[in-house]
């Protein structure tokens, strides 16, 4: 499969040319499904919070308090990699999105600022920075999904294009709510744990409606998508994705609902569910894109930057992606189960 | 209508660029002076460094917060304004970039957070070090942006060819004639920015009580690093005029007003640059200055007429750098009449006269202005290129349309508002009423 599409490029296999943007590429899914999934229950949280009770949204802050510092860089992390690795998609990509990505500036610094100053703020300065991050972390998931939309349609301009921007707007919202919802009720229990059910239950058709909307879209604005789809062993795959799309929809809607009936119990189903959305959302995005950054225009070989920069890339990447590694592991360690409260000071010295 | 969008872009981009750059360079500028409170509190837990390393190290993660936060919107307008730039100069950016992003990344991953949450679960030498390797994280972040904003400035190392620039050798893209003087600016001003903030906070914390042993040694160690840095930036600039005068030419015309080629050149201290009829309408200083203009093949002075309409905005060039030299001198005045006034009261800045403490607590932002105008100067002189003498601005400008990039910069103001008001109101809480440490533990909540 690799020397079918080496040919088609017209490139070696072994050809640093040829592996090396691939390498780039497959860094850069791994770290936009990190910065989607990792990033995601923090937007997701903040959310949320607008529309907690009062008593519950300090609670739901403090929750994210030990991640912030290292959700914040994936987007940094995804932005570099683009920027660098592939500069001449760069320009065609991010010129034609101003107004969007106004919007993901002033969201995410919206919601990195007031969460930091939040901490350091008198307290009754502390619930305008709260709802400060609240409305940072909305317009961020909005502008996730109007991006997600203008990308789909390859940027086209247009009356009907706008409304599916906004619908696409609203879905991604459900998403990261769907996503903050189900990891609190895995973090936490009590009122808390009550109210993410029933937020998770809300959202959880919303963002099945996104999902498909996406892909029905994808499918419909790009001829050769759909032909990709519908030839040969791609068509079985596309299959099973969807059975296993619909199959987590049903059974995070089932288990929500279980615990509305019956107990509150402590589970994680329903984030691990929700996670597996995610990635195949987005796992479906990538097949249906590749080998292309822009449909049918740029591809990765087109758009990498030479093959001089992307190995002195490279070096700097081999450097700092253990520390990256062990940095990452060390602080998501905890970020699964019950949440487990700090330990008191040590005041022996 | 193009223009106007055109326009406003830059203006919008200037601001967020100064933004974050005024908070990066309050963060670069207090690295190094709490690296010099946390070694000299080292030297007991009763010394008085450890309550101003204490109550400064909260300032500097208020100025990193917003720094760092604001250096995204930056890197996105870089590519929803200038879409084309990093298409054209990709092969220099793309590995400075990477080292930038990825040694702040380090930095601030193993170090910040031992810095701003370990003062009391690490041993003092270990934290030190922490201080330490914090401050050389930002010099060297610093160090990169540098290089890359000089060598677009004075592109040598490397070809453009089809539309794009090659690198040719890395040495003379990174040590550019420019990077130097740029680097050595960007340090000075950030420790004036840095001092200056301390200074006039602690004359803000004086205007009702008496300063304690610890905010006298902060006054006078203020004072001291902001007459030194202005007095470093002034042999900054001088070295930098004279770079610029060699590899700029309409830059350093504009800087001295100078329009006719070959006329007898003035050293001009203020004027009234009129573009349309290439001459300044009123003009206040003596002759000589030849040495701060270029010269061309024949050994001409290059004028502002020689440009063939490729001129930077003049005025705006001419007032700013002035502007930056008035302010330097009166920062340089008022650190100088602080310290004479004070060092016979023991430093203390409640023994000033009153009126002078309200004028200090004021001028706290004067270093931040002096920054601004100082990258004004830079960046509007190198105009109408972006890549000085290949690629001008609008070659690389988007064509947004003029309603969406006015309705960007009315949001980018109102969020950019709010976080500057955040700013300034938790510092007024915390000079009126002390700071309260914060903590944060890994994994868990």
């Amino acid at each position: 499969m690799i020397e079918a599409l080496a040919n088609a490029v017209g490139l070696g296999v072994h050809e640093p040319a040829f592996w090396m943007p691939l390498l780039f590429l497959g860094c850069f899914f791994v770290v936009i499904v990190a910065g989607t999934v990792l990033d995601g229950f923090d937007i997701g949280v903040g959310c949320l919070s607008l529309i907690a009770p009062e008593s519950l949204r300090p609670r739901m802050l403090a929750l994210l308090s030990p991640w912030r510092d290292a959700n914040e860089y994936w987007l940094f992390l995804g932005m570099g990699l683009f920027v660098t690795a592939f500069p001449k998609a760069w320009g065609p990509v991010m010129g034609s999105l101003y107004l969007p990505l106004c919007g993901l500036a002033l969201g995410v610094m919206l919601r990195s600022v007031s969460f930091e100053m939040r901490l350091r703020a008198p307290s009754e300065l502390q619930g305008k920075w709260q709802v400060a991050f609240g409305l940072g972390s909305l317009v961020t998931a909005f502008v996730h999904g109007l991006l997600l939309a203008k990308v789909v349609v390859s940027f086209g301009q247009g009356p009907g294009y706008f409304w599916f921007g906004v619908f696409m707007g609203f879905c991604a919202v459900a998403a990261y709510v769907l996503l903050g919802a189900s990891w609190l009720i895995m973090r936490e229990a009590g009122e808390l744990r009550a109210r993410a059910v029933r937020w998770g239950s809300r959202a959880v058709r919303w963002f099945a409606a996104g999902a498909i909307g996406a892909s029905v879209v994808l499918a419909l604005a790009n001829a050769g998508v759909l032909l990709k789809w519908s030839e040969g062993i791609n068509r079985v795959a596309v299959l099973l994705l969807w059975g296993v799309l619909l199959l987590c929809f049903v059974s995070i809607e089932m288990c929500l609902q279980r615990m509305i009936n019956s107990s509150y119990r402590t589970t994680a189903i329903p984030f691990l569910l929700t996670l597996v959305v995610f990635l195949a959302v987005l796992s479906g995005l990538a097949f249906s894109f590749f080998p292309f950054l822009v449909l049918d225009e740029i591809t990765i070989w087109d758009a990498a930057a030479s093959v001089n920069v992307l190995r002195i890339i490279l070096t700097a990447a081999m450097v700092a992606i253990p520390i990256l590694v062990i940095f990452n592991i060390r602080v998501y360690w905890g970020m699964f189960g019950l949440s487990r409260p700090p330990l008191p000071p040590d005041y022996k010295r | 209508m193009t223009y106007s969008a055109l326009w406003f872009s830059q203006l919008q981009f200037f601001g967020s660029l100064s933004f974050m750059l005024v908070f990066f360079a309050m963060e670069l500028g207090l690295s190094w002076l709490l690296l010099f409170y946390r070694i000299r509190a080292m030297s007991g837990p009763h010394s008085v460094w450890v309550s101003a390393y204490r109550f400064w190290v909260r300032v500097f993660a208020l100025a990193f917060i917003l720094s760092f936060a604001s250096s995204l919107p930056v890197l996105i307008q870089l590519g929803s304004i200038w879409p084309n730039l990093i298409v054209k100069i990709g092969e220099v950016s793309g590995p400075i970039f990477t080292v930038g992003m990825l040694s702040a990344f380090v930095f601030k991953s193993c170090f910040l957070g031992a810095m701003l949450f370990g003062y009391r679960s690490m041993p003092a030498w270990l934290h030190s070090l922490a201080v330490l390797l914090v401050a050389v994280g930002n010099t060297f972040t610093a160090a990169c942006f540098v290089a890359l904003v000089s060598w677009m400035h004075v592109p040598t190392g490397a070809t453009l060819n089809e539309g794009l620039y090659e690198v040719e050798q890395w040495e003379q893209v990174l040590l550019n004639p420019a990077f130097a003087w740029y680097f050595a600016q960007f340090v000075c001003a950030s420790l004036i920015a840095a001092s200056c903030f301390v200074v006039g906070v602690t004359a803000a914390k004086a205007l009702g009580r008496p300063c304690d042993e610890s905010e006298r040694r902060v006054f006078r160690l203020g004072l001291w690093v902001m007459i030194l840095a202005v007095v470093g930036l002034a042999v900054a600039v001088v070295g930098n005029g004279l770079m610029v005068a060699e590899h700029q030419p309409y830059k350093a015309a504009a800087t001295a007003g100078y329009w006719i080629s070959n006329e007898a050149p003035r050293f001009l201290w203020f004027a009234i640059p009129f573009g349309t009829e290439l001459k300044n309408l009123f003009a206040l200083g003596w002759t000589g200055g030849e040495v701060w203009l270029s010269r061309d093949a024949e050994g001409q002075l290059i004028g502002l007429d020689q440009s063939a309409g490729m001129l930077p905005p003049v005025a705006l060039v001419f007032y700013a750098f002035r502007l930056a030299a008035l302010l330097g001198l009166v920062l340089l005045g008022s650190a100088i009449y602080s310290l004479w006034k004070s060092s016979s009261q023991h430093y203390d800045a409640a023994a000033l006269p009153l009126g002078w403490r309200r004028y200090l607590s004021w001028q706290a932002c004067g270093g931040w202005l002096l920054l601004i105008a100082g990258l004004a100067y830079q960046l509007f002189g190198a105009l109408p290129y972006v890549v000085y003498g290949t690629t001008t601005i609008s070659e690389v400008f988007a064509n947004n349309a003029f309603n969406h990039v006015l309705a960007g910069l009315l949001a980018y103001v109102v969020v950019y508002t709010f976080c500057l008001a955040g700013f300034f109101l938790l510092i007024r809480y915390i000079t009126r009423h002390g700071v309260v440490p914060v903590a944060r533990r890994r994994g868990r909540a």
